[in-house]
């Protein structure tokens, strides 16, 4: 009896803990709402998580009363991770630990500019912070990335072409500007890589190599444990490995890039005359619906990417390859022939070859990266006033 | 330029539907195609003539002239309860929410359900007011918190919810994203996409070029009641803003 009773008090806890993890913040009586528990059960639990620090209350005001807003703790601050995609922006708020408090997308015109879409960004940004209750204060960094290489000194583009109207910003100082915090800026396959490395399915690997296949074509190289950038950011920008000698120009000016074959473009156009204008989430949605071409476009491209990568992992050794992006949600439509390209380089295969695994993070490793590369730049300890301040408050 | 496929009947199809009030002419002969898993925007300058399309297409006006054809069979459209019998819901820019009542209430306005005795049939509603909400991904803690409680973006959900009550296959939102922060832009721009995953055609009416951009399959511009241009959503912003004022 006793047993079930303090097993049944834990999963109440964790109900209250995933609630207010889900909406970011909530009312004492939001929270028993979105749990079922009674008013009473849900202020004893409150107040044990407010104990051992795992949640904070403030008083706020919902409806001309007063109320008790309880939101995750966040005593040392908050960082931001924003990726700014072709046709997505996804913007998270996460505290030291990783732990993401709130979550936003936001879908973005094709061809969007550098200034209207940070500016969403820093505004998204803030809005995320108001939603758990807190201010810019408590930001201590964001980290953004994008689907260009970034110069690792200049933290400019290096490649010109590549993300129309992106060329010539200096992207984390305009980001800075309207948000007073350090920005920090990375490819954002390279966050991927950095994300499924340290907390996704590469953990176990020193080397690997994450590739992100959705509009474009992306890898970021860990090597011993650490992303490898490359002198001026372009390493493993395998979207501008040339895979067709007589084929068409690329946005970076080459011909016959594994992009002009496999970017967004190349994959909807055979489509066009049997099914239409379809949008590439309709693609990995029609895959799924075991959608005869969409299957045979989707596999194609799993080939095409899989002949690149052979060559990549002959020359690096990975352990693993980890695969990201939309066309990675298909699952082994995407998998098997990017698979069986790797093996069928006798080197990689004598050898064992890489494990190729789908992204354990999904489409969200980039995000996460974007969270990590802002806590990697971020000593969080080195704000001991900001402890004091709190504890004085309390 | 855009061949559309060949062998799709359209979900919605407008010929030649013209509207007048008085000496103002709202709409003339205008065209316009809603396909399944389609998400079309209306656009154009004030007084263009999209929230009269907008309320034909709901039963809310009817067409002085012109056809409307609903999965390939002419129909017409005599009032707002027609339209939601032919499939066609609609969320105007009003909304029409109610603050005091809570989420589910809203979600079933007008169209309470009951069970054998006349009574309101609390439970089955809530449950299936959570199983819309969790269609469209949106995040609401209860469905018994009140709208008043809510945010204006959790409202526009709760508003396009209602519209998935009986099983829509075409959704009219005018001007759904007009005073939303970009967070509360973000999340009703994503439950569009979901409308459009779960099969839907959508038609979108706004301002705000940014928004359709993102989330249209295709622009149609009105202008001065007119047809005056179709665009992808990868036409450039300068193309269609050249359309809306009659640049071009």
């Amino acid at each position: 009896m006793a047993r079930t009773q303090s097993s049944l008090r834990e999963a109440n806890r964790s109900r209250v803990v995933d609630a207010v993890k889900k909406y970011g913040s909530l009312t004492q009586v939001e929270l028993a709402g979105a749990t079922g528990l009674s008013a009473a059960t849900v202020s004893t639990i409150v107040k044990e998580l407010v104990a051992s620090e795992v949640v904070e209350v403030r008083n706020t005001v919902r409806s001309g009363r007063r109320a008790q807003l309880v939101t995750l703790s966040h005593r040392v601050g908050l960082v931001a991770g924003v990726v700014v995609g072709y046709r997505t922006m996804r913007v998270a708020l996460a505290d030291v630990a990783h732990e993401v408090l709130a979550e936003q997308t936001l879908p973005l015109p094709a061809d969007h500019r550098s200034d209207t879409s940070l500016d969403r960004a820093a505004l998204l940004v803030v809005d995320l912070l108001e939603r758990v209750g807190s201010t810019l204060d408590d930001l201590l960094g964001i980290g953004l990335g994008i689907p260009a290489p970034v110069h690792p000194t200049t933290g400019m583009i290096s490649v010109r072409g590549v993300l129309r109207g992106w060329d010539s910003v200096q992207i984390a100082q305009v980001l800075e500007k309207r948000l007073a915090r350090p920005v920090f800026v990375d490819n954002d396959a390279n966050l991927g890589a950095l994300a499924e490395s340290t907390m996704g399915v590469g953990r176990p690997w020193r080397d690997m190599v994450y590739v992100s296949v959705s509009h474009g074509v992306g890898a970021g190289i860990v090597i011993g444990g650490t992303v490898h950038r490359g002198v001026d950011g372009t390493a493993g920008e395998i979207g501008h490995v040339q895979v067709d000698p007589a084929g068409r120009i690329c946005l970076c000016g080459s011909r016959g890039c594994l992009n002009t074959v496999v970017g967004l473009p190349a994959l909807l156009e055979p489509l066009q005359t049997s099914h239409g204008n379809l949008s590439l989430r309709d693609v990995v949605r029609l895959a799924g619906d075991d959608d005869p071409g969409c299957r045979e476009i989707v596999a194609d491209a799993g080939e095409r990417v899989g002949a690149v990568i052979a060559a990549l992992a002959t020359g690096l050794g990975p352990q693993g390859v980890v695969v990201g992006g939309e066309l990675a949600e298909t699952g082994e439509t995407f998998l098997a022939p990017l698979r069986a390209a790797l093996e069928r380089r006798t080197v990689l295969n004598q050898a064992g070859g890489p494990e190729v695994v789908p992204a354990a993070l999904g489409l969200r490793a980039e995000l996460v990266g974007a969270v990590a590369l802002a806590l990697q730049h971020t000593d969080v300890f080195e704000r001991p006033d900001r402890t004091d301040e709190e504890m004085a408050g309390r | 330029m855009r061949p559309p496929a060949p062998h799709r009947t359209p979900l919605l199809a407008l010929h030649e539907v013209s509207k007048y009030f008085g000496a103002v002419e709202a709409l003339v002969g205008v065209d316009l195609e809603v396909h399944s898993h389609e998400v079309v925007a209306l656009v154009g300058d004030n007084g263009a003539g999209k929230s009269t399309l907008a309320q034909i297409v709901a039963g809310v006006l009817s067409p002085d002239a012109g056809q409307i054809e609903i999965a390939g069979k002419p129909v017409t459209i005599s009032s707002p309860s027609a339209a939601n019998e032919l499939g066609v819901a609609s969320v105007f820019q009003d909304l029409a929410v109610c603050e005091n009542l809570d989420v589910t209430a809203n979600v079933f306005l007008g169209r309470e359900q009951r069970n054998r005795f006349g009574l309101m049939h609390d439970g089955a509603m809530e449950v299936e007011t959570r199983r819309l909400l969790e269609r469209l991904t949106v995040r609401i803690p209860s469905v018994r918190t009140t709208l008043r409680q809510l945010s204006a973006g959790q409202r526009q959900a709760v508003a396009i919810a209602r519209t998935l009550i009986g099983d829509p296959r075409i959704v009219v939102l005018d001007e759904p994203t007009a005073a939303l922060s970009v967070a509360q832009t973000g999340e009703v721009l994503t439950h569009i996409q979901r409308l459009r995953d779960l099969g839907l055609g959508v038609i979108l009416i706004s301002h705000n070029l940014n928004d359709v951009r993102a989330v249209a399959d295709r622009i149609e511009v009105l202008r001065h009641g007119r047809n005056n241009g179709s665009f992808r959503a990868t036409a450039s912003h300068e193309s269609i803003l050249a359309a809306i004022t009659g640049a071009a």
